[in-house]
């Protein structure tokens, strides 16, 4: 048994018979930043999604804090998991500080005070003390984007995956979505992150995973991938990532 | 007219309508406070007279008098409208209540009904089953199968209280059973719509951070589908409150039905009919001013048409 946090062994799965991730392994650390990269299609998102079982693997096991997610129940996984997606999907009939407060009063049991005491603690920690009763529409795409990390982060989660949190984003949001992230990451938050923002894993990943055909190509700092990556397909790829969204 | 004036006369319409419809109610059921039970409030005897003279004098007039002609013509009407629409309160009382409950207890099953299409396995076969035999078959057969058919009626008689004072008798109980059985299907329909209409990743949303599906629909997915479904639903409370004149077929005194049995004594039955028409109008009428209402006050920005005015009253 490990004392790593996420332990992702040998992961296989798939939809019908498209095989989406075929053998996939890596480890997390506590405080660990592993942002995954790869072609559309490579199963990014769906790595992300079995974490946190919302996919069913086939083959092989994910463990953390070295218990098999399987044998954990999936409500109370899910709480220790948190998830940040492209499209938000916050709740559109709350206001941003309801859709904080919905799973502490209802997954965490807290009561009306103490839920809406953190949660306004929360939303203001992603710099949203003022919109605190905005619904979401009401929200630019951003806004609404750290309303939903801070609805991740208020169930004291383990670990969050970022699936594409930027990716939705007109260009001008991009950066205060990140500068959040950023922020978490130097707070010592665990974070697993899906994103095309070459910047933000120069700067803030310990480890880049490159994933490609459901198989994991090759992982290392974002110095040693970016400036001497053992493949080819590595260097190309990643090149081409960093010119398109290298500016952040 | 712009708009805030139709508003207003429509509410003052209403307004009368209901002022008129309490006060009766609340007169027969009190056994005549005002008048005597079934009279009405004031003699309509001199505006028919009133309408007689016009006529005649019209009649003297010729072609001249033709005008003159269509008032008193509906001086006339005013007049028959004051003699007869005291028997029709006590029906038009029934249809709102078979109306009211019917719809209310209906949704209470089509909430479940509708998710269960939605998001049920085996629940989902017996919504789609229950709801298609429903919808499949006339309201009418239904409703003779529980008042004629089912001993359903003499449970109700059965009840205390039921038939006696204001509360309505047994074959009104089994009409709610039928109606809301039969809204409850169509209500569903409209509910399953506008949960296909959320999208998925709010529910998704909702498991990540570690509620239940149940707990997701309970809480993210119904609040926002109901809000949606409030202008379809309102259709149906409107076609519910002229719908229930089949009520008039299992012996339930609704509006239609007393409508028909003042017109068996004086054999005016298009003029009967007509001043029946008239009240349903008021009725529809106050069931959509007042959905709007509602949808109004549960708007949210961005769930839904909530920019106001979507859905017409007018």
């Amino acid at each position: 048994m490990t004392d790593e946090l996420l332990d992702v062994d040998d992961v296989h799965q798939s939809y019908g018979e498209e095989k989406v991730l075929e053998g996939i392994s890596f480890e997390m650390d506590s405080q660990d930043v592993k942002v995954l990269v790869g072609p559309s299609g490579s199963g990014k998102s769906t790595m992300l999604r079995c974490i946190n079982r919302l996919t069913d693997i086939d083959d092989g096991d994910i463990r953390l804090d070295g218990e098999s997610i399987y044998a954990m129940d999936e409500n109370d996984l899910r709480r220790q998991v948190g998830m940040v997606f492209q499209d938000f999907n916050l709740f559109a009939h709350l206001s941003a500080l309801e859709n904080v407060t919905l799973g502490l009063k209802r997954v965490r049991g807290m009561g009306e005070k103490a839920a809406v005491e953190k949660a306004a603690w929360q939303l203001e920690a992603v710099g949203l003390r003022e919109q605190a009763n905005s619904y979401p529409a009401e929200l630019s795409g951003g806004q609404q984007q750290r309303v939903g990390i801070a609805r991740a982060l208020a169930m004291d989660p383990k670990l969050m995956l970022f699936d594409e949190p930027t990716s939705a984003l007109d260009p001008e949001l991009i950066g205060e979505v990140l500068e959040v992230m950023r922020e978490l990451a130097e707070e010592g938050m665990t974070m697993l992150v899906v994103t095309h923002e070459m910047g933000f894993a120069r700067q803030a990943a310990t480890d880049v995973l490159f994933l490609e055909d459901g198989k994991l190509v090759e992982q290392g700092p974002p110095n040693q991938l970016f400036e001497n990556p053992e493949r080819d397909r590595t260097r190309d790829f990643l090149g081409r990532l960093t010119s398109l969204h290298g500016s952040q | 007219m712009t708009r805030s004036t139709k508003r207003a006369v429509r509410d003052a319409a209403l307004g009368a309508f209901w002022l008129w419809f309490g006060v009766r109610l609340l007169n027969d059921w009190f056994g005549g406070v005002i008048v005597p039970e079934g009279q009405p409030f004031f003699d309509p005897q001199p505006v028919a007279d009133a309408a007689t003279a016009l006529r005649e004098t019209a009649a003297g007039l010729g072609v001249l008098g033709t005008p003159l002609g269509w008032l008193a013509n509906g001086i006339g009407s005013l007049s028959f409208a004051m003699t007869y629409l005291p028997d029709l309160a006590a029906g038009a009382w029934l249809t709102v209540v078979l109306t009211v409950l019917a719809t209310i207890f209906g949704l209470m099953l089509a909430v479940p009904l509708a998710a269960a299409r939605v998001y049920g396995r085996v629940t989902h076969w017996v919504a789609l089953g229950f709801i298609e035999l429903i919808r499949g078959t006339p309201l009418l057969a239904q409703l003779f199968v529980l008042y004629f058919a089912l001993p359903l009626s003499r449970w109700f008689a059965a009840v205390p209280y039921v038939g006696t004072g204001i509360v309505p008798a047994q074959a009104v109980w089994v009409a709610v059973v039928g109606f809301t059985i039969n809204s409850a299907a169509y209500q569903a329909e409209y509910i399953r719509g506008s949960i296909e209409g959320i999208d998925p990743g709010q529910l998704t949303a909702a498991r990540s951070i570690g509620l239940s599906r149940i707990q997701g629909i309970r809480h993210v997915v119904l609040p926002q589908a109901l809000r949606l479904a409030i202008p379809s639903w309102t259709n149906e409370l409107v076609y519910l409150t002229k719908y229930s004149s089949l009520a008039a077929f299992i012996t339930v005194g609704e509006l239609f039905h007393a409508a028909r049995a003042a017109a068996y004594q004086n054999y005016r039955f298009l003029d009967l009919f007509l001043l029946a028409a008239v009240v349903y109008l008021a009725l529809v009428l106050s069931a959509t001013t007042t959905m709007e209402w509602v949808r109004r006050r549960v708007a949210i920005p961005g769930v839904g048409g909530s920019g106001g005015g979507r859905m017409s009253t007018e």
